[in-house]
């Protein structure tokens, strides 16, 4: 539940009203003052209309500066951003040879194995030596090493299922697998906040998609009901599959699934449960092991589990886990399996070892204490900036911590202002977030010591005052006895 | 004071934001900044609420009925074919906002008229203007195209 204050929500819906006023205004005299110069098109329709990228040209473009910034360095606790300049107020951006070290407070570095880690690097830089940086084939070709077996036994022993496959890229994983299990005829229920990869494999599948509102699991069980006692549109025959699609964490809340009740009204209504912990697994969870493990899930009744390689491991790539003969059946079918190239070796060997290390099988006890300061990390940021009054979304021991701004004016002023005192953050809007609801996210990381916590929110709390988004009373100081 | 946001199950970026607490409110608050503007240019009231009224019918019948598809391309065109009107909650008829959105051009015509004592020719044109807007907003006019006129190519 987000509470705005009302006269927010009055000034935002304002402010985007005046941006888009002035943005079609422009758009009128640009297509006044083109009307005389001929284009040069020789009879080729257009690439796109004007309609369709309004939003890019006139609100994105205009704080460009803010997005995709380019970092010249590995993205550790504190990494090099490059800085750029524009000569034409935001519509091309340059680079230029000056970097600065800031603090990282965006990147997906949970457990700190973005940077050079003293197990896991050696071990990587021999396997690209002795492996080479490419397969080079698609795994049914000749790209499935060794290390690939090996890979998928350990995902699959560490999330706890009988049977793993993993992929090159975490997006591909979710966009590629859903058309393969299921098709038309059946139905996709996934929650309103899902991540673009499932919306777009819901898409492509073919299935009747349907939402429910997040993270409601009665509202989940209402449109099973009325989907099931409805059947398939037009002919009413009763739906070939049901999926009911949940992430981990929601990437842009910082929120837990309820999966404990969302569980038990799929096996009610015998639909299947597709769980997507791309930013749980490695986070969460007293040994790693995701929001299973929080939550106290059996992960036999979760049937099948994805997740990607990017966020807790240091890598690249995604899993989907399942059943035997689930994993024998989409080695067979997904085309990200058989047609894609295999995921690259030293990427895997990367896996592997970040693996045995939060297991705690490479002899040491740093698995454990990355997960214990992820979670002390999170905790102590989280209540420091409730403390101060800021709306900070998402559950507690959860690493992603959502900072609501609202304003769109507050977006660029929040980010430029932290990157002049060398802290990166990076904000989130309109349509990645509903449009009320813009927000600067915060990563946590298990690299973070005590001092960049406290320095970054130092920063934030005064940037925070700048701009005016402490929209809770802060809570008074306790007095010292002195 | 603090209103609960709950994100609605609207896939539709371009419409979801007006399930969100305090649009209708802003809506009227901008009708009335208009009002004062045109108060400050010393016309009577009558005239101001018929400027009103006629920018008010331009603005809301191009971007709600005239203009197709999304302003983004994230949804890959599946929403071009529609207008703003037809995408809002979902294509269902008849529900909250649009009950609402189709009152307000009727209160205001009807203040219009009021201020200016329902003289013509100002009476003509808040008359079209009420006319052209309400009948655009009732259901059986959902994708309907009159004479193929802002229909796709």
């Amino acid at each position: 539940m987000i509470a705005i204050p009302y006269l927010t929500a009055l000034t935002t819906y304002f402010s985007y009203g005046l941006l888009f006023a002035f943005g079609q205004i422009r758009d009128l005299f640009r297509k006044v003052l083109d009307w005389c110069r001929s284009n040069n098109l020789q009879g080729y329709a257009p690439i796109c209309l004007g309609l369709e990228d309004f939003y890019v040209r006139r609100l994105y473009l205009r704080i460009q500066d803010c997005f995709g910034r380019p970092i010249a360095s590995a993205p550790d606790a504190w990494f090099d951003v490059v800085e750029r300049q524009s000569n034409d107020n935001n519509k091309t951006l340059k680079r230029t040879e000056k970097i600065t070290r800031c603090l990282n407070l965006g990147s997906y570095n949970y457990l700190g194995f973005a940077a050079a880690d003293e197990y896991c690097t050696p071990r990587a830089i021999e396997t690209l030596k002795k492996f080479s940086p490419s397969t080079c084939s698609t795994r049914v070709d000749g790209g499935t090493l060794t290390l690939h077996n090996e890979l998928e036994e350990f995902v699959a022993k560490f999330v706890g299922k009988p049977a793993a496959v993993v992929f090159g890229m975490g997006y591909v994983t979710n966009s590629a697998i859903l058309p393969v299990l299921i098709g038309k005829g059946g139905l996709i229920i996934s929650d309103s906040l899902n991540h673009n990869s499932i919306v777009n494999g819901a898409r492509g599948s073919g299935a009747t998609i349907r939402v429910f509102q997040h993270n409601t699991p009665s509202h989940l069980e209402e449109v099973l009901r009325e989907q099931i006692a409805e059947g398939q549109p037009r002919t009413h025959r009763p739906w070939k599959k049901i999926i009911v699609v949940v992430e981990g964490i929601y990437s842009m809340e910082g929120e837990l699934c309820k999966l404990p009740e969302i569980v038990a009204i799929c096996k009610k209504y015998k639909a299947y449960t597709y769980l997507d912990e791309a930013h749980s697994i490695g986070a969460v969870g007293k040994s790693g092991r995701g929001v299973c493990e929080l939550l106290g899930v059996d992960t036999a009744d979760v049937d099948i589990m994805m997740g990607t390689f990017t966020k807790s491991f240091g890598s690249c790539g995604g899993y989907i886990a399942g059943s035997k003969e689930l994993i024998q059946y989409l080695k067979y079918t997904c085309p990200a399996h058989l047609y894609a190239t295999s995921i690259s070796p030293p990427a895997a060997q990367q896996i592997i070892s970040s693996i045995k290390v939060i297991l705690g099988e490479d002899g040491s006890s740093r698995g454990a204490q990355k997960l214990a300061c992820i979670r002390e990390n999170s905790n102590f940021f989280r209540s420091e900036l409730q403390k101060m009054g800021f709306e900070v979304l998402g559950d507690n021991d959860s690493p992603v911590m959502p900072i609501m701004l609202y304003n769109p004016a507050k977006i660029p002023a929040f980010s430029r202002e932290c990157l002049k005192q060398n802290v990166a953050v990076v904000t989130v809007a309109f349509p990645a977030t509903p449009l009320l609801l813009a927000r600067a996210r915060i990563c946590i990381s298990a690299s973070h010591t005590k001092e960049d916590l406290v320095k970054a929110l130092e920063v934030i709390s005064r940037v925070g005052d700048l701009v005016g988004i402490k929209y809770f009373p802060a809570e008074p100081k306790k007095e010292h006895q002195e | 004071m603090y209103v609960k946001a709950v994100p609605p199950t609207d896939l539709n970026k371009n419409t979801e934001w007006f399930t969100y607490p305090g649009v209708w409110t802003t809506y009227i608050l901008i009708l009335f900044s208009w009002l004062v503007v045109l108060c400050v240019f010393g016309c009577s009231p009558g005239m101001a609420w018929t400027i009103l009224h006629l920018s008010h019918f331009l603005v809301t019948y191009h971007f709600f009925h005239w203009k197709k598809g999304t302003p983004f391309a994230d949804d890959q065109g599946i929403y071009n074919g529609l207008t703003w009107w037809e995408q809002i909650d979902n294509g269902k008829q008849l529900t909250r906002n649009r009950k609402f959105l189709t009152v307000v051009p009727v209160v205001l015509y009807l203040i219009a008229s009021h201020t200016t004592d329902y003289q013509n020719p100002m009476l003509f044109f808040n008359t079209l203007a009420v006319f052209v807007l309400v009948v655009a907003k009732f259901p059986n006019m959902h994708k309907v195209r009159i004479f193929g006129i802002n229909a796709d190519h």
